[in-house]
């Protein structure tokens, strides 16, 4: 007897009532369409894949699958196999109820269906089952589902002693478990087997004989090539940035220069600065005191200018003054040219003298009035004359008598002094009186009130004095004779006149001949000093002389002085300024920037001593010391700047120096350098592409084992005969474009490695080769895709098939590869290899695979395949609505109260007809 | 979740996929890895799914899936027809230098190359009012649809331009046959 699958039974399960199913060799699994034969077979995945995971019942859905196989719990799947360790075994599958879950169990003994019934015909459920087992001999083992699974697939580590070994798939190796069970989950429905499982399941199937290669290419170029690549972007940037590093280095020195310079000169500075207020103060001293005394001087000089200024007006005024009486002497020289003598002067002085005293003689005689008084009494007395003759007129009535007719005589009185005797003389019809009024008015005495008006009379002295005819008759007479006396008198004054005026001529007369007189002493005078006169101008001119030469030498002198001064002021101005710069300077520092505090410590070239220089120069120099500062600075800002460009245009290779000093020096030698580095960069280069192509050698002698495996597996494939098939082979084909690129790779490490020799930057150089570069782009960008290059990725399994007289065609899906049939056929042989393939061929268990739809295949492929399954270990079950006489048992399942039935006594055994096979 | 849309998410460059293919584009292996992984992951899916779109998804093993429409050598776009063109004169060029067809993935398509097919060609493609920039121009549209792709300054030709070559193949082993033909019924008149 072969060991393997001997009978699979269903009890109260997937609507069977009963089943039983011979499985120890092919079968025809009869019944119409709808009844039940495939959940028949599918049941078989509770007992074998046990992984719910892994079951397939097509469009069912596992919860109803669940209800539908195990509904109460006294639903069994069990399977009969006999085992060559431990001989016929049971392996079984019960619900537990309500829940539809079920359990799994195991024993050693045969299938008999019996033993699951109770004397009262019904079967015995889940929670009863141990103890009933028990009493028919039978030791019972349950398992949970992960349990039974390593059970049957020999993965159980530990076993009670009295433990039978259940191990029903002994495989090559454990590991392919997984697939085994995929593959075995598929034998249930082979048909419906695709190229992408094939392909899959081969690479698991061959997956212990492949490298495990799986390489993330664009990760290992990046590794392999990241030293390469980030030293080629430093050396490129470097040569890129060649003349700003050129021009960096420049400054780099300069900056070296200047700070030796600074480091010297500093303390100089502070030094000189630390005395400088004092110089400065000796030194301002100094001019002042110089300053002082030369103002002195300066006014002394002044003043001297002045006197001397003060002798020269002095001197010319005695100039003028002899030139004057030159002059005039001249002058009366000329007047007096026809006087030979003081004598003839003196005579007409006398004459004139005599005429005066006679004419003065003459009007001493005549000592009457003047004229002019005579005249004033004339017009007084004519006055007087008028008013006499006019009282006379006004004798018979006027005003005066009138108011002494009507008036008292004390008021009277009163106003006669009020009233001129002009107004009192007026006639009657001169005047209006109104006596009461005037009385009125007149009362009081001293006093006289009128309206608007008041007088006081005591003062007054009468005006009027009424006359009589006999009185005012004399008094004209005598004014008329007065008058006639006066007129004579005029005339006589008037004569006097005349006298008088003479006299005064001839008092000028005189007066003029005095006056000659004295003029012609003068010119005596100034005759006899004449001589005199000259010296003395002689004299006064070369004083005059003297002294304006002396005032221009002073002003000379002067000048000077004044010079002297500017100068001071001017040195003292310097000084100031000098003074106001360092102070300045002093204040503003640039030297204050921490950096200058560490100056001596940075990198820097020794400055050579240089000679002292005076205090005087000290401004200057500080304005120096202060420019190198700023420009110290400047090269800072600057060579920071290049720096950070030279950052940005990606040399950075040295920015993680120390310190900036020792990154500038690192980058200009490297500058320097740049033909070594492009040496050794073409030597790594080299040697990374011999890195990189490692792992892609792997990956192609995968491919390459994969590929041998699969010429193995043909081999295993190809005796059989699939219906008129000539040649039914899988191949696992190249991926061209995935493949080249990695030997294009290979080659081109090959050709490195011999010897040849490539130039990195120039072209056709290995990092620049146009297909080269393609060939890695495509691996990389499948390596991304696909999350990683795997041996799998390099090739596509292709289905060729060739029929008798015709050419092998290849095809991608083996649906499309030939006839319904024939694609079944194919699709079971493949699969059934595959299943070979894993299993242990010392403890061979004849397992069983499933072929729904089988009336597809003729007769004839219908026994080769029997037996192709035979050969590979398998019993074939077909599943369909008629039989096939092909199998070795016909099994109808029959209906009974409206549940499927199949009994062991409805299995028909046929005959072998061997006459048909090959 | 329903099994449909599950399956449906789990497409997750269908959206994609859809736009370039419907588009008229070729998907090929080199320079759309990731939509060509897709494709290839899930090939039955995608192509029962297009299906039932209307559009008929095929892959060629040489790397390259797209859309077939049948219309297309009936009534032949002014775009198709110079991109014929284009390619034919291209492989023509080529084919002259001596250069291997089969390796047309890995010539520099450039105006070098461009200015070559011209010179050679230039009563054809002044008849088609095509000059050298009209084709860098065509290039472009071909790229498109995923015939080229411009790598690293230049055009490369990408796997779908295997359709051209087919067809001119095709074309070319017509002509053969039928120069046999003629020859074989010339002879056999003389014969006769
Ligand atoms: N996993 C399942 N869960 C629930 N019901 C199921 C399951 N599998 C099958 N059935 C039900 O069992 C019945 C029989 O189906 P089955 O597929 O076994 O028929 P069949 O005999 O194989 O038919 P055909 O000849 O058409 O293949 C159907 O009514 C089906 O709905
Ligand atoms: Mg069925």
């Amino acid at each position: 007897m072969e060991y393997g699958f001997q009978q699979l039974v269903l009890l109260n399960s997937a609507d069977y009532q009963r089943a039983e199913l011979p499985l120890d060799d092919s079968v025809s699994l009869i019944a119409p369409n709808n009844t039940g034969k495939t959940s028949l077979i599918n049941a078989l995945q509770f007992l074998l894949i046990i992984d719910r995971r892994r079951m397939d019942f097509g469009a069912h859905e596992f919860d109803k699958t669940r209800r539908f196989y195990f509904p109460s719990n006294s639903s069994y799947i069990l399977m009969e196999v006999s085992l060559p360790q431990s001989g016929t075994v049971v392996l079984g599958c019960v619900g537990k109820g309500v829940s539809h879950d079920y359990e799994y169990f195991a024993y050693q003994g045969g299938l008999i269906t019996e033993d699951f019934r109770q004397e009262d015909g019904s079967l015995v459920t889940q929670p009863r089952l141990i103890t009933h087992l028990a009493q028919k001999n039978r030791t019972l083992f349950r398992y949970n589902a992960t349990e039974f699974r390593d059970l049957i697939y020999g993965g159980r580590r530990t076993r009670n002693s009295h433990e039978p070994d259940f191990t029903v798939f002994r495989l090559e190796h454990n590991s392919d478990a997984q697939p085994f069970q995929q593959v075995l989950t598929r034998t249930l429905r082979l048909d419906k087997l695709s190229s992408t499982d094939v392909k899959s399941y081969l690479l698991q199937i061959f997956k212990r004989d492949l490298p495990d290669a799986n390489i993330d290419f664009k990760q290992e170029w990046d590794k392999a090539f990241a030293e390469v690549n980030a030293e080629r972007a430093q050396f490129l940037a470097a040569k890129n940035q060649l003349n700003a590093i050129n021009k960096l280095a420049e400054q780099v020195e300069a900056r070296l220069v200047l700070r030796g310079k600074l480091i010297a000169w500093c303390p100089k500075i502070n030094n000189a600065l630390a005395q400088w207020q004092q110089h400065y103060q000796q030194e301002e001293e100094q001019i002042q005191i110089q300053l002082s005394k030369l103002q002195e001087e300066q006014k002394r000089q002044f003043t001297k200018g002045q006197e001397l200024a003060g002798q020269r007006v002095m001197l010319d005024q005695a100039l003028t003054e002899l030139k004057n009486k030159s002059q005039q002497q001249e002058e009366l020289d000329n007047q007096f040219a026809l006087v030979s003598s003081r004598e003839t002067l003196e005579a007409a002085l006398n004459s004139a003298q005599q005429k005066l005293d006679h004419q003065t003689t003459l009007i001493g005689q005549s000592h009457n009035r003047s004229a002019s008084l005579i005249q004033r009494d004339i017009t007084n007395r004519k006055q007087a004359l008028q008013q006499l003759q006019r009282q006379k007129e006004s004798l018979a009535d006027n005003l005066y008598l009138q108011l002494s007719k009507h008036l008292p005589p004390e008021q009277l009185e009163r106003l006669n002094r009020a009233l001129s005797a002009q107004v009192m003389t007026l006639r009657p019809e001169q005047f209006k009186l109104n006596t009461d009024t005037l009385k009125s008015l007149l009362e009081e005495t001293d006093t006289l009130k009128l309206p608007g008006l008041e007088l006081s009379l005591s003062a007054l002295t009468a005006q009027h004095q009424q006359l009589g005819r006999q009185a005012l008759e004399e008094q004209i007479t005598d004014n008329q004779q007065q008058l006639q006396s006066l007129q004579e008198q005029l005339e006589t004054a008037q004569q006097h006149d005349q006298a008088k005026i003479k006299k005064h001529q001839l008092e000028k007369e005189k007066r003029t001949c005095e006056e000659a007189l004295k003029q012609y002493d003068i010119l005596l005078k100034l005759r006899a000093n004449q001589a005199t006169r000259a010296d003395e101008t002689g004299t006064t001119e070369s004083a005059l002389k003297n002294v304006c030469e002396q005032l221009a030498q002073s002003g000379q002198l002067a000048q000077a002085l004044t010079d002297r001064i500017n100068q001071q002021h001017l040195a003292l101005q310097h000084l100031v300024n000098k003074h106001k710069i360092i102070d300045r300077i002093k204040n503003r520092r640039t030297d204050t920037d921490p950096q200058f505090s560490y100056l001596a410590d940075m990198k820097h070239h020794p400055w050579l001593a240089e000679p002292e220089w005076p205090l005087e120069q000290l401004a200057q120099q500080l304005e120096t010391y202060q420019t190198n500062c700023k420009t110290l600075l400047e090269y800072n800002q600057q060579i920071e700047l290049t720096l950070s460009q030279l950052h940005s245009s990606g040399l950075t290779k040295y920015q993680y120096s120390e310190t900036a000093d020792i990154e500038l020096a690192a980058i200009i030698n490297f500058s320097q350098q740049l033909d070594k580095e492009e040496e050794a960069l073409d030597k790594k280069a080299r040697s990374a592409v011999i890195n990189v192509t490692a792992s892609l050698h792997e990956l192609r002698s995968g491919l390459h084992a994969f590929q041998g495996k699969m010429r193995e597996f043909n081999r295993l494939i190809s005796h059989r005969r699939l219906s008129d098939l000539k040649i039914f082979k899988i191949e696992a084909q190249d991926e061209t474009q995935l493949v080249e690129a990695i030997d294009m790779l290979i080659d081109t490490a090959k050709g490195i490695d011999s010897g040849d020799t490539f130039e990195l930057f120039n072209h056709g150089s290995i990092l620049d080769n146009e297909q080269l570069e393609r060939a890695k782009q495509l691996l990389i960008d499948e390596g991304n895709a696909r999350q990683g290059l795997k041996i799998a990725d390099l090739f596509r399994l292709v289905f060729i098939v060739a029929k008798n007289e015709q050419q092998p065609e290849s095809f991608q899906e083996i649906d499309s590869a030939a006839s319904n049939g024939t694609v079944l056929m194919a699709k079971l042989v493949t699969g059934l290899a595959m299943l070979h393939l894993m299993q242990d061929k010392r403890h061979k268990t004849r397992a069983i695979c499933y072929l729904d739809e089988a009336l597809a295949l003729d007769r004839h492929n219908q026994k080769s395949l029997i037996i192709t399954a035979q050969e590979f270990g398998f019993a074939l079950i077909f599943a369909s609505p008629s039989p096939l006489t092909t199998a070795r048992y016909c099994v109808p399942i029959h209906q009974t109260n409206g549940k499927n039935n199949i009994s062991k006594t409805s299995w028909q055994l046929l005959e072998d007809l061997d006459e048909d096979s090959p | 979740m329903n099994h449909f849309t599950s399956t449906l998410n789990q497409l997750d460059k269908l959206a994609l996929l859809f736009k370039e293919l419907s588009n008229g584009k070729h998907i090929n292996r080199t320079g759309d890895a990731s939509l060509w992984v897709a494709l290839e992951h899930d090939k039955t899916l995608y192509q029962s799914l297009f299906k039932a779109l209307g559009f008929e998804l095929r892959f060629d093993e040489r790397g390259f899936a797209w859309f077939h429409t049948d219309e297309i050598s009936s009534n032949i776009s002014k775009t198709s027809r110079q991109l014929a063109l284009l390619f034919m004169v291209i492989f023509d060029t080529q084919a002259d230098a001596g250069k291997p067809l089969i390796h047309f993935s890995d010539w520099i398509v450039d105006r070098t190359l461009l200015s070559q097919a011209f010179e050679k060609h230039q009563t054809l493609l002044i008849a088609e009012n095509l000059d050298i920039d009209a084709l860098l121009l065509l290039l472009e549209s071909a790229a498109r649809l995923g015939f080229t792709q411009q790598s690293r300054g230049h055009w490369q030709l990408l796997p779908a331009v295997c359709r051209y070559l087919d067809h001119f193949e095709s074309l070319a082993n017509q002509q053969r046959k039928d120069e046999v033909q003629l020859a074989d019924t010339e002879t056999k008149e003389i014969k006769e």
